[in-house]
């Protein structure tokens, strides 16, 4: 099934074009790897797709509106003030509290689970932020260089829960530096989109 | 948009800063004043309204100062954004916990120490109404303050609005010479009642498009 297509995308910045004339699909089941140096604009197009910030030219075709949509940007989106626990309470509902709780078992993070998240280390807030991702039911996953600050054991637990979600037909899109171990399609951002 | 109010509120709770602060400085000031004159030379129970009224707008220009901020800088406001594909809801929730949490405590603390300064029992309730119906219009016009600058430092966007408080403390000052004299006061609130419902469904709309513009 179809989730979305890009047609003609181009996003300039100052009259300087990041990429120009990007077209490309995601379907159900279904990868993409967005590859490129720093600065390339693979961040700006993962938020093109997500509808937070607009292309110069051209546009994206969501072909399902109520889409549920899991992303994970450079932001973390988890508060420093409240506890690991206290930050996926405020996410989830408890059908779904109850998976984010085994993934913070997973994750190692159980015994700072009532730490302030602003002592944890930067590897154990992107864990309890994945965790966001990891938990809650959607049909397109969304990641901004999600195997940064991971350690192997981690790396490798997320690389598993992404091959898991593409075979149960989860759409993905990521950025990353780190060739991944999951089967998809690349989109390499550089000069030659420019 | 219960969703919104629960997790709003949780945050704002955990955030002692933030809701003691206000009210702190609430109650500092109005404790100062009456001790930095020497109260024998004036009528301070006609007096004192006024530097209610200045607490009141200090107090609510510093407890907006971080309500979208935090949420742009750390990411949630993208979060939100992906669910809601607006900001209506959110805006609209924070303010309304805002005004729950910081405005209706600064608007009792402004009741009762106006009370405590011979401000007769009788006119307590009138007080309270009339400085928690100021609250829900202050912090409206703050929050647009606080989205307009939330990358620049949100405490200047926030001045740059204050402006917009003047007519909402020239009626409030109406407002308390109606208390004081006894005179049309119903007049004064149902016209601030009308305002202010009408600000709240209006000025979320405004602020949602102006964090948008933002996180664009």
């Amino acid at each position: 099934m179809k989730l979305f297509s890009a047609q003609n995308i181009t996003y300039s910045i100052n009259e300087n074009k990041l990429f120009h004339k990007l077209s490309f699909e995601i379907n159900s089941a279904e990868g993409l790897h967005i590859k490129g140096g720093n600065g390339s604009g693979k961040s700006t197009l993962l938020r093109i797709i997500l509808g937070i910030t607009s292309p110069s030219k051209g546009s994206i075709e969501s072909f399902n509106q109520d889409l549920k949509i899991a992303y994970l940007g450079h932001k973390n989106a988890i508060k420093n003030y409240l506890t690991p626990i206290q930050n996926l309470e405020l996410l989830f509902n408890d059908v779904e509290l109850n998976l984010a709780f085994k993934w913070l078992h997973k994750f190692g993070l159980s015994h700072v689970q009532d730490e302030l998240t602003a002592n944890l280390s930067f590897g154990q807030q992107k864990k309890l932020a994945l965790i966001r991702v990891l938990a809650k039911s959607s049909e397109l996953i969304v990641l901004d260089e999600p195997f940064v600050g991971l350690d192997q054991v981690a790396t490798d637990q997320l690389n598993n829960f992404l091959i898991e979600k593409l075979s149960e037909g989860v759409g993905l899109v990521f950025t990353s530096h780190i060739k991944p171990m999951i089967e998809c399609k690349v989109l390499h951002l550089g000069r030659n989109n420019a | 948009m219960l969703r919104l109010i629960k997790s709003e509120s949780f945050k704002l709770s955990n955030k002692l800063k933030a809701w003691l602060g206000p009210l702190l400085i609430m109650v500092l000031v109005l404790i100062a004043f009456p001790l930095s004159i020497d109260i024998s030379q004036y009528d301070l129970d006609k007096f004192y309204f006024s530097i209610i009224v200045v607490s009141l707008l200090m107090t609510s220009f510093v407890a907006t100062e971080g309500m979208f901020e935090e949420d742009f800088e750390d990411g949630s406001l993208e979060q939100e954004f992906l669910i809601e594909k607006d900001f209506y809801k959110l805006v609209l929730s924070k303010i309304f916990v805002y005004v729950c949490l910081i405005g209706i405590p600064i608007a009792f603390i402004g009741a009762l120490f106006s009370f405590a300064n011979g401000v007769a029992i009788g006119s307590f309730a009138k007080v309270f109404l009339l400085l928690s119906l100021s609250n829900l219009l202050l912090f409206n016009l703050f929050a647009f303050g606080n989205a307009l600058s939330i990358n620049k430092g949100a405490m200047l966007g926030v001045l740059s609005s204050l402006p917009l408080a003047l007519p909402v403390i020239i009626l409030l000052g109406r407002a308390i010479r109606s208390i004081q004299y006894g005179d049309g006061f119903s007049t004064i609130i149902i016209l601030m009642l009308g305002i202010g419902l009408v600000m709240s469904a209006i000025m979320p709309l405004i602020i949602s498009a102006t964090l948008k513009t933002h996180i664009d």
